[in-house]
């Protein structure tokens, strides 16, 4: 690949999201035009008094526009958490969840439902215990004094299904008139509740997590060759996979606990990124990001528009991303698998 | 001659197995050693030994004189690179993309090759002589040309030691011996240290027949029986010890005055005590 389409590839992999976010600020049931959107988000971003419509100012700034960042983040984060681990398990199966985040953070957002039903504790005991998962999976992992990726993805399955087992039978006992339908509906995912607080709280670990995982991204090439060899070829193993692991953990986490569940993209969105660019992670973590957060925002506009109300984002990322993916498959004759 | 790689009485074992005991042996700058034994001898147990993979309990192992103990990983790899066995293929990576991997005990944690590193890389795929595949995925490629893709990310790692674990181990006639011409080649143009196991006994005699500095340990029972040149060690009657293999050492003078010898196996030992009258 030469220099000009390389540079060309990196212009399209940060203006396409942009411009997704851009054009989703329009989309709703209440029509913005062009000039007051721009007018809205200059005065904003200026701190200047603002003439367009109270109503459009709110719709813009305080519902569309946090709803946008928060898919893109979340979207982004899922996609590259599960590029890292298919890279470090060896595995191109694996999906951002492979160590029980999901169900970790289902399973807290389930008991702070039944216990508080009060929204930021649900982020929080989603949030912790996502990364608790996390951990119980590599402890598990450690058994053995070093860290074999079979044990860890052992792990992983292992806590994965207590996991789910515990939000089953929360469900059993949720009060099924308000409790157990918000227990759905939060495992079937939604930005709907998205605002600019839950962007300066989840963002923090999405983004030192997405930062983590874009620096030693290279490293992820080497360690996708084997214990044995990322050995011999002078790095670390432990140290290195348990900050891929960290790293990747902070962001799902971050990104679940104020979605909920959202499955599909951390499994097919860096496929779609390995059909595009190859499968150098240097080139494919952060065009992961790119996709992932391109293909969230987009699901999430269609959720809003398609029926009065809202459809979950996790069932419309498996219902798109299906067909999608095959076509992708069908067009790139699998890109050297 | 210095040596390069000293292994003193290393012992290693599984709980209840005891695979190594007392290993000791040495390798020289632009030396060959090869590790010579039946399956489950310990060889690829002493080559994770000398790769820092595996601890031993008892011993001490250095490269240029320091405990490799004492090794982190990227020290280690600076000094000693390796070709596996088998590699398990994951992702199509492109072939250049795979060597540039041995240029990773060079960088930082946060780094990426550098077009330094893109040069060292092309050099090593010019060495052995694949330069045409650099942008080919390596899943795509035969068993003979994913090996050198191999050798050429140890080349890259830029290691005076390359450790080889059965390199030639499910390739076809050609490619066994493009694989050991590269070796060959390889000692005989930058001084390479190569330490291998191999299960074929005339691998050994191949380097010395090519005029480069050869030795082979006869690995059996978890104790070297032999250590030496193969033309003094590997006799009829050491790989009859060996392997229970009755074998001849045929030798025959080239025009360069050189000899050309090779061990031709003739049977196993106990089969041919059952038939005393098979002519030999």
């Amino acid at each position: 690949m030469n220099d000009t389409k390389k540079t060309r590839q990196l212009i399209l992999f940060i203006l396409v999201p942009l411009l997704i976010m851009f054009a989703s600020l329009f989309l709703g049931r209440y029509p913005v035009d062009l000039g007051t959107v721009i007018e809205i988000l200059w005065c904003k971003i200026t701190f200047q008094p603002c003439t367009a419509a109270e109503i459009s100012q709110t719709l813009v700034w305080d519902i569309r526009l946090p709803r946008v960042i928060l898919g893109a983040l979340v979207g982004g984060c899922l996609a590259i958490s599960g590029a890292a681990f298919q890279g470090l398990f060896r595995n191109p199966l694996v999906s951002s969840g492979i160590l029980g985040v999901s169900s970790g953070a289902g399973f807290g957002a389930a008991l702070a439902i039944i216990l508080f039903n009060y929204l930021p504790t649900t982020y929080i005991f989603a949030f912790v215990f996502g990364v608790l998962a996390v951990v119980f999976s590599y402890l598990i992992g450690r058994i053995y004094s070093s860290t074999p990726t079979i044990m860890l993805v052992l792990g992983g399955v292992i806590v994965s299904s207590v996991f789910s087992a515990l939000i089953s039978m929360l469900k059993y006992m949720a009060d099924p008139l308000n409790e157990l339908p918000a227990i759905v509906f939060w495992l079937m995912g939604s930005l709907a509740s998205a605002r600019f607080q839950d962007i300066w709280t989840a963002g923090v670990p999405m983004l030192i997590g997405t930062l983590g995982l874009l620096a030693v991204r290279w490293r992820i090439n080497v360690l996708s060759m084997g214990d044995r060899e990322a050995h011999t070829l002078g790095i670390n193993t432990v140290v290195n996979k348990g900050f891929i692991i960290a790293c990747a953990t902070l962001a799902t986490a971050g990104a679940v606990c104020v979605s909920g569940i959202i499955g599909w993209v951390g499994l097919i969105i860096p496929h779609i990124g390995r059909m595009l660019v190859g499968n150098d992670n240097r080139v494919l973590i952060p065009v992961s990001f790119s996709l992932g957060a391109s293909f969230l925002i987009m699901v999430d506009d269609l959720g809003r528009l398609l029926t009065g109300s809202e459809i979950p984002l996790g069932i419309l990322t498996a219902l798109l991303g299906a067909p999608f993916f095959v076509y992708l498959l069908k067009k790139t004759k699998g890109g050297g698998w | 001659m210095s040596s390069l790689l000293q292994v003193q009485e290393v012992s290693f074992q599984y709980p209840g197995a005891l695979i190594l005991e007392q290993v000791g042996f040495s390798l020289n700058k632009g030396e060959i050693f090869c590790l010579l034994g039946p399956n489950g001898c310990g060889k690829t147990t002493l080559l994770d030994c000398i790769l820092g993979w595996l601890k031993p309990h008892k011993g001490k192992i250095s490269l240029n004189g320091t405990d490799i103990g004492n090794m982190s990983a990227k020290t280690l790899a600076r000094q000693l690179a390796y070709v596996p066995q088998s590699h398990e293929r994951t992702f199509p990576y492109r072939v250049r993309e795979m060597v540039l991997m041995g240029r990773a005990s060079y960088l930082g944690p946060m780094n990426s090759p550098s077009g330094e590193d893109m040069a060292i890389a092309d050099e090593a795929l010019k060495m052995v002589g694949i330069s045409h595949l650099k942008n080919r995925p390596y899943t795509q490629l035969s068993g003979g040309e994913g090996q050198l893709v191999m050798v050429a990310r140890a080349l890259a790692q830029r290691s005076p030691l390359v450790v080889m674990d059965e390199p030639t181990a499910h390739l076809d006639y050609k490619h066994e011996m493009v694989i050991l011409e590269t070796i060959v080649d390889l000692v005989k143009q930058t001084g390479l240290s190569v330490l291998m196991a191999t299960h074929i006994p005339n691998h050994c005699y191949y380097f010395e027949n090519n005029g480069i500095p050869t030795r082979v340990g006869l690995l059996k029972d978890r104790h070297f029986m032999g250590i030496g040149r193969p033309c003094e060690v590997l006799t009829d009657e050491n790989l009859g010890r060996l392997y229970n293999v009755q074998a001849r050492i045929i030798s025959c003078d080239l025009e360069n005055g050189r000899q050309l010898r090779q061990v031709v196996p003739i049977s196993t030992i106990n089969r041919s005590k059952n038939n005393q009258g098979v002519k030999n």
